[in-house]
């Protein structure tokens, strides 16, 4: 504390200096509130800042008010320090536009600031004001919200009809049936078999149940046939493959950085990976979070929790910032605003301009919240970012003390060749021109710009020169140097590069509050912290800080936060997570802002739901599969989606759950599918991802259409969608236009348009017709030559159901009438050719189905 | 009314939420099937090519302009080499700056002050000072209001095209073309409502992040038309595939779509997906009818300066600008350069036969446009803007170079067309140019502007995301004033 404070001196002092080289009149030596001071006020700022107008959520004519201060969060009025004062650095002038009055408005006089700053050093004597005490009132409303409190431990309600009760599988049915008993409603029938099944199998792998999987469970339709498919399928990779996309939407996956260069993130895809594992591992979310924001803290840290980390590294980065100060908040703002909607549903990147309009979270709680992160830096080499090696601590000191012996040698190695390089364009023979031999010679800064082109053309060259002309002696003593670092590395091999922040230095930097977000207007300083409505105290994560067995150089204030994110105690971040696989199974959370559970948030349709689920996911172990078993086996995730004209007279939404809602399935989904059905998806799992097709036009808009697209092969880019890559300035169209998520920030729920190019896309563009072709190819081998067979397999497995007679025949006429047309194309097919084609046009319809995207 | 309150969303919150701005469109649709607005009960089915979301809505008040043209001449024009005249930069020519801007970005070499190659006269009744490189676009200097006093918070391209079209500097905005999508829709449902073309040579810096929806549903992202070929992607059936096979392809999928309808008749989404495959359909013939010039007569074709190999680009585009706009597109951006520094405006090693090309290619069509507008009657509801990211230095970058560098502290853009009081120049830099110096008009000014002139109150544009009422112009903009008729 010592040490802050002794800082917080020299803030004062190097202010108090400024504003004496800013020209800021020396005080007057006496002032009197009510003769000098209010008049002042009057005149000038009450107009805005009084009982009428509280602009900037401030107001100058209470002294409790004034001396907290305004929106900014910083004390406008520090007794006895002026030049802490916000209210002289706003009537002095922050700079030309941040100042008050404001523009247009007569400034004060250098006499009146003169008595303000007197009056204040003085102790800003306020006479009969009563609240003169607290400097320090920053009580933010809203405590009383229900997502800030503990949670509630409800009882599972009692179904009165006995008809009902029969239904509940498990107590979510208890509350969800007991809501909509009470109204004198029904919830919806049991979902037909076929819908079920393709229900589970979309929503846990993403990809439609085969034939025989579909024969299978058609026999015995039960529930507990259906409990087995569930478990069946939450064993299978193809969960992670599809729950981790959610995750990556929520972490702003993207591969490369957007802006100018949008260079390549190295390895990012490990992150990917480690999610996908995570999932199908069922990992513990507690874990999970604890992973991926502290993962280089923990005290069983490795290779997999630095991965994780990279959950840091991953928005957007501008590699030739504007403005390099404000870009630095800029990223700590990404970090704080992902974080704190991601695992609190918290919207604290509002406050950082000034305290929340609508919550109570103040800009104090956002730059204690950028403190935590402050101390991260980002491993690069001006423009270039470097990778990072992942390993156990053990691991990576000893790659450290190898480096550490090898970096000297190579250093002699170096000083050898450099100093024969200058023997040898001085005294040598060298066939280079005198110009360029000049060029070598010049020190790097101080060559112009011919030479440092010279130097690049001819650095081949000379190096030619130099090995042919290397002494024997240099020679072998170089050779033994490399031989020793040879030895050594194989001796310690190089360990796997990962991407994340880090923090390489001890000591942190201190962390202001800026003010109004400015970066060149630092405010008083801010220690780590959580917001104050959540926990008051100064030192909340002094208490989660310090862990048994945990020793590491970094600051641990992340390791900190995240201890007490992932607590069971915390009122937000169970419900948060319950929220979102609940989201991810009906549609809508329980919660339909999932990422804002402030008061400004939608209020839970079942609270006491939420909190059970919550309490209940908590003591299971924050197991994401127990949970998804838990929902997907209760008689209310079984309902048919069937509408009801008296119930969506009053509940158009299905806030109540009388019903499955509808919904459409994301692109990853669709497309996926698509690859199933035609036989055509690859199922290698993890990697650097893979470039699907785009068509060449598509590269067009860019600034540099020759390079950046390099598709793979069509077997290579028939993987699972996850594994595509992320390009942010060219998301690949089909799945940008399919309303893919927004990359550059965490984004909870995909939007859901139906819009015309997506019409195109997928009736005319190259991957849905090539699917047709490959699904026409497999209806033929599987089921023969007649149509009738090769439709009726088609809805199979498309749709997981037989084709109604009315559909086999519209689409066998079409077929018939395609067929007719063929041979007047010009070209001459075999009859099987023809039927062939007119399949793939009964499939091209098939795949664009509503039915195929809208799962029952 | 009981229900709203039962269901969660009351309306004080959902008018909080709102402001007094439009409401999110997950609102519209909850507060529709309320039947808070009687009118969009049925939006989904009255209007489904995108869901309704593009359906045209009223302005805030009484708009001067229905539509937008965004000249974007990538790369940065230098301000002292277009229109704003400056005689001292002859008297000081080859002297050091001695003022305090801060010239140039990222290091590259500072020269002397540089006077204009170019020549500068007085057009118009108005008196207006317009370089020689625009000699078409000089005869209407009547109509143009020329801003003199520009400036932006940034001397990279990549954030500067980013902050002049999406007000950030930072990606992932929804750019000025999906705010007037958002807040006015469409008239036309057979095209975007917002098309951008770039040039051939490549698009701008961060390509699509310059006309990204961000937030916003994708229904409002700007559409890239390609000048030649097809305009939009995947507008043409599969080769394979005849016209007779796509119509009746696309009426049994209608008809097995309908029927899964019936079984589903309150499915909104569902009858909206039915739509758009009939949409595209149309767009089908529709966008591809728009691109095509054709049929323009030989006389318009060589006003737009088509049959030139220097105008021949731009001047298409100009052109089917103008088919555009006749069929209510809302917005169009025009890019003016496209990959990298000479192949745009960013003169930074030679300027004088940069700016030539440039403006050479450019100046005839936008005066065709210009005119064309005028003579079809769509100039009183056009709005025309012309400029680039930032400006560039008064100073040559490097000793005795023809090049310059980038100047963010002032520049120059100008508006004309409807609402727009023609024939004057707003503000100024200072004696040499490099720094806005009256009249002060930031890129936010410039929007909310812009924003003014469709009838829109840039303050009440807002869109609710993340907690936060979010707006094109951020928590800055005010109108400028004096540029409205």
């Amino acid at each position: 504390m010592r040490g802050i404070s002794l800082l917080h001196q020299n803030i004062t002092v190097l202010l108090a200096c400024l504003g004496i080289a800013l020209g800021v009149p020396p005080a007057a030596s006496v002032a009197d509130f009510e003769r000098d001071i209010r008049p002042i006020f009057e005149t000038h700022c009450y107009s805005c800042h009084g009982l009428d107008n509280q602009l900037s959520e401030f107001r100058l004519d209470r002294k409790s008010d004034a001396l907290r201060g305004g929106g900014s969060g910083a004390a406008a009025i520090v007794p006895h320090k002026s030049a802490e004062s916000l209210l002289i650095r706003y009537v002095t002038g922050i700079d030309d536009k941040t100042v008050m009055p404001p523009q247009g408005l007569p400034r004060l006089s250098e006499q009146q600031i003169g008595l303000l700053r007197t009056w204040i050093d003085a102790g800003a004597e306020w006479p009969g004001d009563e609240a003169a005490s607290s400097g320090h009132d920053e009580k933010p409303d809203g405590r009383n919200h229900w997502a800030f409190l503990p949670r509630t431990q409800p009882e599972p309600p009692r179904i009165e009809d006995s008809a009902l009760r029969e239904r509940v599988r498990n107590p979510i049915d208890n509350f969800v049936f007991s809501r909509l008993e009470k109204r004198g409603w029904r919830p919806n029938p049991r979902a037909k078999p076929h819908e079920l099944l393709r229900r589970v199998y979309l929503d846990l792998s993403g990809l439609p149940p085969t034939i025989s999987e579909q024969d299978a469970f058609y026999q015995n339709p039960s529930r507990e046939a259906l409990d087995a498919v569930v478990d069946d399928l939450l064993a299978r990779p193809d969960y992670g493959e599809r729950w981790a996309r959610h995750w990556l939407d929520l972490a702003r996956f993207g591969e490369t950085n957007g802006y100018e260069r949008d260079a390549t993130k190295p390895f990012v895809w490990r992150y990917r990976d480690y999610v996908i594992r995570a999932f199908n591992d069922d990992k513990p979310f507690d874990r999970f979070v604890l992973e991926q924001l502290a993962g280089d803290e923990l005290p069983d840290r490795s290779a997999e929790t630095l991965v994780a980390l990279g959950y840091t590294r991953l928005g957007p980065w501008d590699d030739e910032p504007a403005d390099p100060a404000t870009d630095r908040y800029d990223q700590l703002d990404d970090l704080v605003s992902t974080t704190s909607q991601v695992f609190l549903g918290l919207t604290l990147g509002c406050a950082r301009c000034h305290n929340h309009k609508f919550e109570p979270l103040t800009a104090r709680d956002y730059y204690r919240f950028v403190a935590v992160f402050n101390p991260l830096e980002r491993a690069q080499n001006g423009r270039r970012e470097l990778d990072l090696p992942i390993g156990t601590p053990a691991q990576l000191a000893q790659l450290a003390r190898r480096d550490a012996k090898i970096e000297p040698l190579q250093q002699v190695v170096a000083e050898i060749r450099s100093q024969f390089q200058v023997e040898h364009l001085q005294t040598g023979d060298s066939k280079l021109s005198r110009e360029v031999r000049d060029a070598f010679l010049k020190d790097r800064t101080d060559q112009t710009d011919r030479q440092k082109e010279l130097v690049k053309e001819y650095q081949r060259e000379l190096d030619e020169e130099l090995a042919m002309a290397l002494p024997a002696e240099k020679r072998e003593r170089i050779a033994t140097l490399e031989g020793i670092v040879c030895e050594m590395r194989d001796e310690v091999h190089d360990l796997p590069r990962g991407y994340f922040l880090h923090e390489p230095k001890g000591e942190p930097a201190t962390t202001h509050l800026l003010i109004r977000g400015k970066a060149s207007a630092p405010g008083p300083e801010v220690t780590p912290g959580i917001p104050a409505v959540l926990d008051a105290s100064e030192d909340a994560l002094a208490r989660t800080a310090s862990w048994e067995g945990q020793s590491t150089a970094t600051s641990v204030r992340r390791l900190a936060l995240a201890r007490w994110i992932a607590s069971a105690d915390n009122p937000l971040t169970a419900r948060v997570i319950v929220n979102r696989v609940w989201q991810f199974h009906f549609g809508q959370g329980i919660v339909r802002t999932p990422s804002d559970f402030g008061v400004m948030g939608d209020p839970p349709t079942h609270p006491e739901l939420l909190d059970w689920l919550a309490t209940w996911f908590v003591e299971n172990g924050w197991s994401l599969k127990k949970l998804h078993r838990l929902i997907m086996t209760s008689s209310t995730y079984a309902m048919s989606k069937e509408w009801n004209n008296e119930y969506g007279k009053e509940d158009s939404e299905s806030r109540l759950l009388w019903r499955m809602p509808y919904e459409r399935l994301e692109v990853e989904a669709i497309r996926d599918s698509m690859l199933a059905v035609s036989g055509r998806l690859n199922r290698e799992m993890y990697g650097p991802s893979m470039y699907p097709f785009v068509p060449e036009a598509a590269l067009e808009g860019h600034s540099d259409p020759g390079k950046i697209w390099q598709p793979f092969d069509e077997q290579s880019a028939s993987r699972r969608t996850i594994y595509a890559f992320v390009k942010r300035s060219m998301i690949v169209p089909m799945i940008e236009v399919l309303d893919f998520c927004d990359t550059t920030r965490t984004a909870a729920q995909r939007v859901n348009t139906s819009v015309a190019p997506q019409a195109l896309t997928l009736f005319n563009g190259d991957f849905v017709n090539r699917q047709a072709r490959h699904l026409a190819r497999r209806l033929r081998e599987e089921a023969g030559d007649e149509v009738t067979r090769q439709i009726t397999l088609a809805y199979r497995l498309t749709l997981a159901r037989e084709a109604s007679a009315d559909e086999l025949d519209k689409l066998t006429r079409f077929h018939a009438s395609e067929m007719k047309r063929l041979p007047a194309g010009g070209e001459q097919l075999s009859r099987e050719e023809a039927a062939e084609k007119a399949l793939q046009q009964v499939c091209r319809v098939i795949l664009n189905l509503n039915e195929f995207v809208y799962a029952d | 009314m009981q229900s709203t309150e039962t269901f969660g969303i009351n309306r004080r919150r959902m008018l909080q939420r709102m402001g007094a701005g439009f409401p999110s469109l997950a609102l519209i649709d909850v507060l529709s099937r309320d039947g808070f607005f009687a009118q969009t009960a049925s939006a989904a089915t009255e209007n489904p090519g995108a869901g309704g979301l593009l359906r045209a809505k009223p302005p805030h008040f009484a708009a001067k302009a229905k539509h937008v043209v965004f000249l974007f001449m990538n790369g940065a024009p230098s301000q002292v080499d277009t229109f704003d005249y400056k005689p001292a930069l002859t008297k000081y020519n080859g002297t050091p700056y001695k003022g305090d801007a801060a010239v140039g970005s990222n290091n590259r070499p500072i020269g002397h002050l540089m006077q204009s190659p170019f020549g500068f006269q007085q057009h118009g009744e108005s008196g207006l000072w317009i370089s020689d490189l625009f000699p078409h676009t000089a005869k209407f200097a009547d109509d143009l209001c020329v801003i003199k006093s520009c400036y932006t918070d940034t001397a990279a391209h990549a954030s500067g095209c980013l902050q002049m079209n999406t007000g950030s500097v930072t990606i992932g905005k929804p750019s000025l073309g999906s705010w007037l999508s958002y807040g006015l829709g469409t008239e036309n449902e057979s095209l975007p409502s917002f098309v951008v073309m770039t040039d051939p040579r490549g698009g701008p810096i961060s390509g699509a992040s310059n006309w990204t929806t961000g937030f916003m549903p994708a229904a409002f992202q700007g559409t890239l038309f390609r000048s030649k070929g097809a305009p939009l992607l995947n507008l043409k059936t599969p080769e394979a595939v005849t016209e007779q096979t796509q119509r009746e392809a696309l009426d049994v999928l209608g008809k097995l779509n309908r029927q899964h309808l019936e079984e589903h008749p309150r499915e909104s989404e569902l009858a909206a997906r039915i739509e758009s495959y009939e949409l595209a359909y149309r767009m089908q013939t529709s966008a591809a009818e728009t691109v095509n010039v054709d049929n323009e007569s030989a006389a318009t074709r060589a006003q737009y300066g088509l049959d030139d190999a220097l105008t021949a680009d731009f001047g298409r585009k100009c052109l089917i600008t103008r088919r555009l706009l006749e069929r209510g597109v809302r917005f169009v951006q025009l890019y003016s350069g496209g990959g990298h520094i000479e192949d745009t405006w960013d003169g930074h090693t030679d300027c004088i036969n940069n700016h030539k090309l440039h403006a050479g290619e450019t100046d005839r069509p936008i005066a065709a446009l210009i005119s064309d507008l005028k003579r079809t009657g769509l100039w009183d509801e056009t709005l025309l803007v012309w400029g680039g990211e930032f400006g560039r230095t008064p100073t040559s970058e490097g000793v005795d170079k023809p090049g310059r560098d980038h100047d963010w502290h002032g520049f120059t853009m100008w508006l004309s067309g409807a609402g727009v009081k023609g024939g004057q120049s707003i503000g100024s830099t200072d004696e040499l140019g490099f720094k806005a110096v009256e009249d002060p008009c930031h890129v936010s000014d410039l929007h909310a502007t812009i924003l003014h002139l469709m009838g829109l109150d840039h303050k009440k544009l807002t869109y609710f995301h993340q907690g936060l009422d979010q707006r094109l112009t951020g928590v800055r903009g005010e109108v400028v004033k004096k540029a409205l008729a």
